[in-house]
């Protein structure tokens, strides 16, 4: 029995190739959304990947708008607070490169250790002063830029001095001063402070301390969820795509199947004579439909696949991130949508009359 | 009329169909003995309800009044699983226009059937595509076969399972005369050869005296036996 749907399918090549084309469609269109939302984990990150354990973060945006909070104040009252070893003060700014706006985070050169570990320069070294910047692998390759080069931005100058690992904070790192200067400050200002705990378990009497001077405490753990709050559509829109995705498999396997049978009445009243059960031609049908459905997941990956490399390609600094689960989640959807799908139309097969199956014209 | 040889009996068999114009009734109250081994033809002008007749002998479809006895089982009240059963087992198919499933090649058309009831003997659908001549075109799919090929195909196919009845609805009306011919003679050996017993029906009287006993029908009644 397992010859006959095997044998349908590849009697209409074209219909067939079509169907699993929109399945596969259906599949690589959730993988590489969710893959494309993994950006957003990818900037938590890297931003919370620092020997650190508190972001302290101005509490009115009148603040932000103003350029931030005065750094040298601010990071010894931070210092003075008990169970505090150390903050740091981190001034961004926005800074085009590679196409792309990248965040700079200008940073005390003294202050690089708790962005490095040991072996986090590739290339160079790390920043001392001036008009110099470090960058790291992922935008050196997307640039490309090599260490020696200097980039023109804000009327300047800019020496890449140093090129270090990705993975960790932003991807361009340059002297507080510096960053300063360009935005022309009065006063030394910071954007947040990274803080290190003596103890971690002191996280919540040291948060409740900063808060009482009017500051805005972020754990690391609470930072992806911060930042996701800023993009509210998200889920909407994960939700709408899973959606689609689902209907899509769903509407072309109904269709298909559908053809199929009416196309197949006489063929059915054939099976029935010769004492196929309703069950039987029920699974015949089921059969099929499984069967394109499974070719329309491994089209899916495919696709998934080349689509993400012409995303990574094309745009080198996204991050296109599926974990293996999720590549079950889409051939669960696939499969779900199947299966809705052909339900009615192998019904429709089981139940029909086989008289008037052999009569039809 | 019923004797333990009997081994498809139809017994007062009426058929109305109910349409949005008129009932129609295709079949008027018919009796019908059929003994194992015996090759017995039906014929009739069109519309006479010949069809109909062999529908209801075959359990494809359920008689308005009457009942059709089966090997013993009087089929009147059972399941449509069954009677889906019943038919697997006892009766083997052959249509006007030889309904093989494109699809597939002659040979797994005709394992099909064997497949159907869980039976995965392939060697034996070879043999039967050998019996019926076309050994030698076992991989060929209906469309590559002859009409008359194709026909022969179709009676390998009701036969592989080894029916207890052969219904043959008009398996010479789309054959040329020499195909028929040849068509009649394969189903006359394996009533001779192997006691295949038969029931076909047809319009053609030169066909219907292939048979040893011949049943006329006319406005869905038996009018000769």
């Amino acid at each position: 029995m397992a010859c006959l749907p095997l044998a349908n399918i590849f009697a209409r090549k074209t219909r067939t190739t079509i169907s699993v084309l929109a399945v596969g469609v259906g599949v690589a269109l959730f993988l590489v959304l969710i893959g494309l939302t993994s950006m957003l984990r990818e900037i938590a990150n890297r931003t919370t990947n620092v020997s650190a354990h508190l972001m302290v973060w101005p509490a009115s945006d009148q603040v932000v708008l103003s350029g931030g909070l005065p750094a040298d104040k601010v990071q010894g009252d931070l210092k003075a607070i008990p169970g505090v070893a150390r903050a740091v003060a981190v001034l961004r700014w926005p800074l085009k490169m590679a196409g792309r706006v990248q965040n700079v985070y200008g940073i005390r050169p003294q202050d690089w250790d708790l962005f490095a570990g040991p072996d986090r320069m590739v290339e160079g070294r790390a920043l001392e002063s001036g008009d110099e910047m470090v960058i790291d692998t992922r935008l050196a390759r997307a640039g490309p830029y090599r260490l020696g080069q200097t980039v023109q931005r804000w009327g300047r100058s800019y020496t890449i001095v140093g090129i270090a690992r990705e993975g960790v904070a932003g991807r361009v790192f340059m002297p507080i001063r510096t960053v300063s200067q360009a935005m022309s400050q009065d006063v030394l200002r910071a954007s947040f402070f990274y803080v290190r705990l003596a103890r971690p378990e002191d996280v919540r009497p040291v948060r409740e301390a900063i808060e009482a001077r009017g500051l805005r405490v972020i754990t690391f753990d609470e930072y992806y969820d911060v930042l996701a709050s800023s993009f509210v559509d998200m889920d909407l829109v994960i939700a709408a795509v899973v959606f689609v995705a689902g209907f899509v498999c769903f509407l072309v396997i109904l269709l298909t199947v559908y053809t199929m049978v009416v196309e197949r009445t006489r063929e059915i009243g054939v099976l029935k004579a010769m004492g196929a059960s309703r069950a039987q031609v029920f699974s015949l049908v089921m059969a099929e439909a499984g069967l394109i459905c499974a070719a329309g997941i491994v089209a899916g990956f495919l696709l998934t696949w080349a689509s993400r490399a012409l995303i990574l390609d094309l745009q080198p600094l996204w991050t296109v991130d599926i974990p293996a689960v999720r590549f079950a989640y889409a051939a669960a959807l696939a499969a779900g949508g199947t299966a809705l799908g052909a339900l009615h139309p192998a019904r429709r097969a089981a139940r029909q009359d086989p008289v008037e199956s052999l009569r039809y014209e | 009329m019923a004797d333990m040889e009997t081994i498809l009996e139809a017994r007062g068999l009426t058929k109305v169909y109910r349409t949005d114009a008129a009932p129609t009734a295709a079949l008027r109250g018919v009796d019908l003995a059929v003994r194992r081994g015996e090759f017995v033809s039906v014929m009739g002008p069109s519309g006479c309800g010949k069809s109909t007749l062999l529908y209801l002998l075959g359990l494809l479809a359920t008689p308005t009044e009457g009942t059709v006895v089966l090997d013993g089982t009087d089929t009147g009240a059972i399941s449509d699983g069954r009677r889906t059963r019943l038919r697997r087992r006892h009766i083997g198919f052959v249509f006007q226009r030889f309904n093989l499933l494109a699809a597939l090649s002659a040979e797994d058309n005709v394992a099909l059937a064997l497949r159907l009831r869980h039976e995965a003997v392939q060697t034996r659908a070879c043999e039967m595509l050998a019996a019926v001549g076309l050994d030698d075109k076992r991989r060929r799919r209906p469309g590559e076969l002859s009409v008359g090929e194709q026909q022969r195909v179709a009676i390998a196919r009701a036969l592989v399972t080894r029916p207890d009845v052969l219904l043959a609805d008009e398996p010479t009306g789309n054959l040329d005369s020499e195909a028929s011919e040849r068509v009649l003679d394969l189903i006359g050996r394996f009533h001779r050869d192997a006691g295949q017993t038969i029931v076909l029906i047809t319009h053609n009287e030169k066909v219907a005296e292939r048979a040893e006993r011949l049943v006329r029908m006319r406005d869905g009644r038996i009018a000769g036996n």
